[in-house]
């Protein structure tokens, strides 16, 4: 162990790449970037599949004429009923897997995810409040559901902050704020007449049943609005996940970064759910599954993205097929996979928490 | 209350700090010139505030009153990255990410030298590769931190800090949870780090007469204000060891470096046996 004699060699951060151009040098992680051009060739896959498939099949070569804009016979079925429908999965998945990533890197806790700290069931409350009063509109509610979601988050941050923002005590606030949320979906449901409460039964169940170019265009437009956002992010969700104490000594300044980061996350998450309604568990499980795929030391969030796709793209096609010509709504389909994957989280965490306690505390 | 000679020079001084944690007055109105280029080693009873104290040193904690001031400006008027580049911090107990290995961690001390668009430079292989061969974790460097023996893993904290390359160095209790070979190897890094380097450190240690070995100057506290201070020599009496820690004892020379060994009273026997 005598290293000090001469120059030693030099050292980089293990699994990285060095990308230079000019004065600017990237450090990029390898493996997350084998998994990411993996999973983006399983989501192109994917995307074809979701296509071509359905009551009605279109062989695959059918599917890339019509989305390269060329006529066919299929342009009915695949360029305005699947398309636009296939847009929507594709971008609130993204969102999902995102927020998901920043919110449980702020909280340091995998179970900080958008669906169990209160954000869509704000989202819900406020679509089940606007429909029982009476605002129905489909181009409204939307919003109605964004401004839910944001301030449930709102109140949440409020009642967590106490001169800085506490993981557990962010967590915890959120799970209750999410149950009492529920309940007041459910006093709107019981009280509201029983068109209502079906209308938004099919809603509080996150699905893509229906959904047009209608919702996907304003999607994309505030996605894409927010991407130099994501890229702040991926820099930043660096330095927060050391010790405050570390961070601090580091030069972070650790509260505003947390509250950016958090911010966004909150914001995806409520776009996600004002264009789908809430998908269970796509923002808990993309970014724990891409972790685990990495392996790096936080949350990657192009793959998080990029697996949030994946997993609200291939769980709405056998959500579509299944019990054709009824559709499932995707959110029953992400939450029968999530539940399951979830309580092996929890198993696995209580087994394996000596290793974990590095990282958690 | 002596000071330390030549060294008066200081960049690091704190003015009338009072240190508070909710209502709880730690610190009260206590003033401080940290000698430059030299190792000075804060000991006191438990609770006496000389954790808070580096904490309020390194900007992790505000102050209720007063300043901590470097270079004659008042730290809360700094950037704190700025900062960053002239004082580094080893907390008492760092937290690592998970699954992170260790020349991914040591590298996070570069933060302060960095940009988004320039996440890696010569300067930055240079400080990290020093820093890891300094602390000898150069063999470590693939390993998980998770999987690393406490002594290893303080070594890569230290790494951190080093490779951080400020001229203050502030450590709160760096040998805890070492064993005793360890410790001497850390507090030695230490003191090559000021000899050959010129780093000023401040480190709080637990162990008096470790710091009183390792300690050009020497800050005894009592009660969250400072009893004494100055070369250890001059400094550790069995008056002062009686006053702060309460505690009978004899001090006599060290017999390897001749700075005072605290020796204290008989363990207690059991009348039978007197």
């Amino acid at each position: 162990m005598t290293t000090t004699a001469a120059a030693p060699a030099p050292i980089r951060p293990a699994g990285y790449a060095l990308l230079r151009a000019g004065p600017a040098a990237f450090l990029i992680h390898r493996r997350a970037a084998l998994v990411a051009a993996l999973l983006t060739l399983v989501l192109a896959a994917g995307c074809v599949g979701y296509l071509s498939l359905g009551e009605h099949v279109v062989a695959p070569g059918e599917v890339i004429q019509v989305v390269r804009g060329r006529p066919s016979p299929d342009g009915l079925v695949v360029g305005a009923l699947r398309l636009p429908r296939l847009c929507v999965g594709l971008l609130a998945g993204a969102a999902f897997g995102v927020a998901g990533a920043l919110l449980q890197t702020v909280a340091r806790n995998p179970l900080a995810s958008p669906d169990i700290i209160g954000i869509t069931q704000g989202a819900s409350a406020c679509t089940v409040a606007a429909l029982t009063f009476g605002i129905g509109s489909y181009a409204v509610l939307p919003y109605l559901s964004v401004a839910g979601g944001l301030l449930a988050a709102a109140l949440v941050y409020v009642f967590a902050w106490r001169g800085g923002l506490h993981a557990t005590r962010f967590v915890l606030i959120g799970i209750g704020f999410a149950v009492a949320l529920r309940s007041v979906t459910q006093l709107f449901l019981t009280k509201g007449d029983y068109l209502v409460a079906q209308k938004a039964q099919v809603w509080m169940v996150g699905s893509l049943n229906g959904r047009g170019w209608a919702e996907a265009v304003p999607l994309a437009w505030a996605l894409l609005v927010l991407v130099p956002c994501v890229l702040w992010a991926a820099r930043a969700q660096r330095t927060v996940s050391m010790d405050d104490d570390t961070a601090t000594a580091l030069g972070v300044r650790l509260g505003r970064t947390r509250l950016g980061l958090a911010t966004l996350g909150v914001l995806l998450a409520a776009l996600a759910t004002g264009a789908t309604g809430p998908v269970d568990f796509v923002a808990l499980l993309a970014p724990q599954i891409a972790r685990r795929l990495t392996r790096t030391a936080q949350i990657p969030l192009l793959c998080s993205a990029l697996l949030g796709a994946c997993v609200v793209v291939l769980g709405d096609l056998p959500a579509r097929m299944l019990f054709a010509p009824t559709e499932l709504p995707v959110g029953v389909l992400t939450a029968a996979i999530g539940a399951p994957y979830l309580i092996h989280l929890l198993v696995r965490g209580h087994s394996g928490r000596r290793r974990a306690a590095g990282g958690s505390a | 209350m002596t000071t330390t000679g030549d060294r008066t020079a200081s960049r690091l001084t704190a003015r009338g700090l009072t240190l508070a944690y909710e209502d709880r007055t730690v610190v009260d109105g206590l003033d401080l010139d940290v000698p430059h280029g030299a190792v000075t080693v804060v000991v006191g009873p438990n609770a006496c505030g000389k954790s808070t104290l580096l904490r309020a040193l390194g900007r992790l904690l505000k102050p209720r009153r007063g300043a901590v001031l470097l270079d004659g400006t008042d730290l809360a008027r700094l950037p704190t990255k700025e900062i960053a580049r002239s004082v580094g911090l080893l907390p008492q107990t760092p937290v690592a990410p998970e699954a992170i290995t260790v020349a991914d961690l040591v590298a996070r001390g570069r933060q302060p030298h960095q940009h988004w668009w320039r996440q890696w430079s010569a300067a930055d292989e240079r400080a990290v590769t020093e820093a890891m061969a300094r602390t000898d974790v150069t063999d470590l460097a693939d390993r998980p931190v998770d999987e690393l023996s406490g002594g290893q893993r303080q070594r890569v904290w230290i790494a951190l800090a080093l490779a951080q390359e400020t001229d203050l160095l502030l450590l709160d209790e760096p040998t805890t949870y070492l064993d005793i070979a360890h410790q001497v190897e850390v507090l030695d890094l230490v003191r090559q780090l000021n000899h050959e380097r010129g780093r000023t450190v401040v480190a709080v240690l637990h162990d008096l007469n470790q710091a009183a070995r390792y300690a050009d100057h020497l800050v005894a506290m009592k009660a969250g204000r400072i009893v004494a201070q100055g070369p250890p020599a001059e400094t550790v009496t069995a008056a002062l060891v009686r006053d702060v820690f309460g505690l009978g004892s004899v001090v006599v020379p060290d017999p390897v470096t001749g700075s005072p060994l605290v020796v204290p009273g008989r363990p207690w026997q059991s009348p039978a046996d007197g």
